[in-house]
């Protein structure tokens, strides 16, 4: 009877999983690269070691702006896949498998963090993905769409210029210097925190959760984990038929 | 009785040299010299000049009585060339700011007319020698002793494009003087922070400094129709390098800091932060607690491994 149940669960298939990895080097080689405009130490001296590692100020520009212009080509790309797959009907709107930050998300946090903390004596039950998880595709989502659009007038800054309106040119700059900047901080503290605690550094990850390359996730681990979308695709009970 | 022997010898060259004196015979003593000396006018001066620095500067060809026309004090014969009158009279218009020896400062003239010429309708120049005050820059002040000028591509010199933004901060970082001229408080500030600063530092070589937009000798104030980044001259300006910049574009840089009175940026700016660090702090403390839990569910709470 459990046998017929395979060991693994699809979870993402190769596109997405395609995206996700070229949107992890993409940042990778921004956040790197930006780092050093964001402290910058002069390239000839000791302390400059790390804009000579991107090949000195030029060459680190010109690698932030490529790989700035295939994220955004990246993040286009899901966007149309996702808009293709839900007209298609080959993705559909459940509440325990959509990415949709849902109230029960809200309910899902407090109780989780009663748990951390003693005061709750069961975790929350996930669907395909926890409130974390949401944070973690909604969070460079946005820093996608802010970053990327910044990031684009500050490419292009005498093409963006005509579009400003006149009242917002004394102060729009600024604002997008400091945006663009800003939340590119965020964003690595965010992944070198949350998202490497949960995919690295968690216990039953370390030193790495396999599903990014093989798209991906035991059984085992989906039943304790997301147990709503383990219910919702093979039933509540063992032997049940789906 | 050796030592007086010497000590003639020391001198007998000045006898051959008596009526072409050039710098080698000046630096037999002039770099041999400790201490400060204290003129008749009560001014503290350095005599010595480091030889070595001197042969390596631009002006290490020059004699010194080109620039050094009058002296007087011992041991020294009086000095008596005829000085010509454009010194000077720049000699006149400078002696105010210049105390020690105004004609010695003018000299430069001689060589440079024209850098002196664009320095007096400048708005520097115009400070000292029409409104003379003490305020601002005569040739020294921004090049260094004349005895070491080094060639601008040096790194040596404090108008090299690597040091030029800290030759300018060294007046415009000085809040008293941003407060008698009115001038922008946090300009350099507001420079190295911004892209042109940031890649200046990182050593772009593409990176305008100071002088690339606002001009050197002739500087003008921003709000001169002749300045190179006043309205007028603006879009001009900052095309050399971006290609199509119009009337919206340059209004990006002001190197003033963002106040109450542009509300939108001031507290977005604000707003910005506060959700960074929020997040950050919502972060933080969420991977904490889960570490904790973790380390303890695997400690102290085991499960049975849930069989399938």
């Amino acid at each position: 009877m459990t046998n017929e149940r395979p060991l693994e669960y699809q979870r993402f298939n190769l596109t997405f999983r395609i995206q996700h990895i070229i949107l992890m080097v993409t940042f990778l080689l921004l956040a790197f690269t930006g780092w050093a405009l964001k402290y910058p130490e002069p390239a000839l001296e000791h302390a400059g070691w790390w804009i000579r590692m991107w090949g000195g100020p030029k060459s680190a520009g010109v690698i932030h702006r490529i790989s700035g212009l295939i994220m955004i080509v990246d993040f286009l790309w899901h966007c149309i896949y996702i808009a293709y797959q839900l007209l298609t009907g080959k993705m559909k709107f459940h509440p325990d498998t959509t990415v949709v930050p849902l109230p029960r998300d809200v309910k899902n946090a407090v109780q989780n963090i009663n748990y951390f903390v003693g005061l709750s004596k069961t975790k929350p039950k996930f669907g395909k993905y926890s409130y974390i998880q949401k944070f973690d595709y909604w969070a460079p989502f946005w820093g996608m769409a802010i970053i990327g659009l910044s990031g684009l007038v500050l490419t292009f800054p005498t093409k963006a210029a005509i579009l400003f309106p006149q009242w917002s040119v004394n102060w729009i700059w600024e604002l997008l210097f400091v945006l663009h900047s800003d939340e590119a901080l965020l964003a690595i503290t965010y992944i070198f925190m949350m998202h490497f605690y949960a995919e690295h550094l968690k216990l039953e990850n370390f030193p790495m959760s396999m599903t990014w390359i093989t798209g991906k996730i035991p059984l085992k681990k989906m039943k304790n984990e997301h147990s709503l979308e383990y219910e919702l695709e093979f039933g509540k009970n063992k032997g049940d038929d789906k | 009785m050796r030592l007086f022997l010497v000590s003639v010898f020391l001198w007998l060259p000045l006898l051959f040299f008596a009526y072409s004196v050039n710098a080698e015979v000046c630096l037999i003593c002039h770099s041999a010299m400790n201490g400060k000396v204290r003129t008749e006018k009560g001014i503290l001066i350095e005599l010595n000049i480091d030889e070595n620095r001197f042969s390596k500067s631009v002006h290490s060809g020059l004699e010194c009585t080109m620039c050094h026309k009058t002296y007087t004090d011992n041991p020294h014969e009086p000095q008596t060339g005829e000085v010509s009158k454009n010194i000077t009279d720049l000699a006149a218009l400078i002696s105010h700011k210049v105390k020690m020896d105004p004609i010695a400062y003018a000299s430069c003239v001689k060589c440079h007319e024209d850098v002196y010429k664009s320095l007096s309708e400048s708005v520097h120049g115009k400070n000292i020698m029409e409104k003379k005050q003490k305020d601002g820059p005569l040739c020294l002040d921004c090049h260094g002793s004349p005895h070491y000028i080094m060639p601008g591509s040096s790194t040596e010199s404090h108008v090299n494009r690597w040091k030029i933004v800290n030759t300018c901060g060294e007046c415009h970082e000085k809040k008293d003087l941003a407060e008698k001229y009115s001038l922008g408080m946090h300009i350099i500030e507001k420079y190295n922070e911004s892209f042109h600063g940031k890649k200046h530092k990182l050593g772009h070589a593409g990176a305008p400094t100071c002088v690339n937009c606002h001009g050197a000798h002739g500087i003008k104030k921003w709000d001169d129709p002749a300045s190179p980044v006043s309205w007028e001259k603006r879009i001009e300006t900052c095309g050399k390098c971006h290609k199509g910049a119009n009337k919206k574009f340059v209004a990006a840089i002001t190197h003033k800091p963002v106040g109450k009175d542009n509300p939108i940026p001031f507290y977005g700016e604000k707003g910005l932060i506060i959700l960074t660090a929020a997040t950050l702090i919502f972060v933080i403390m969420h991977v904490f607690l889960e570490a904790y839990a973790d380390i303890r569910d695997h400690i102290f709470r085991k499960k049975e491994e849930p069989h399938d």
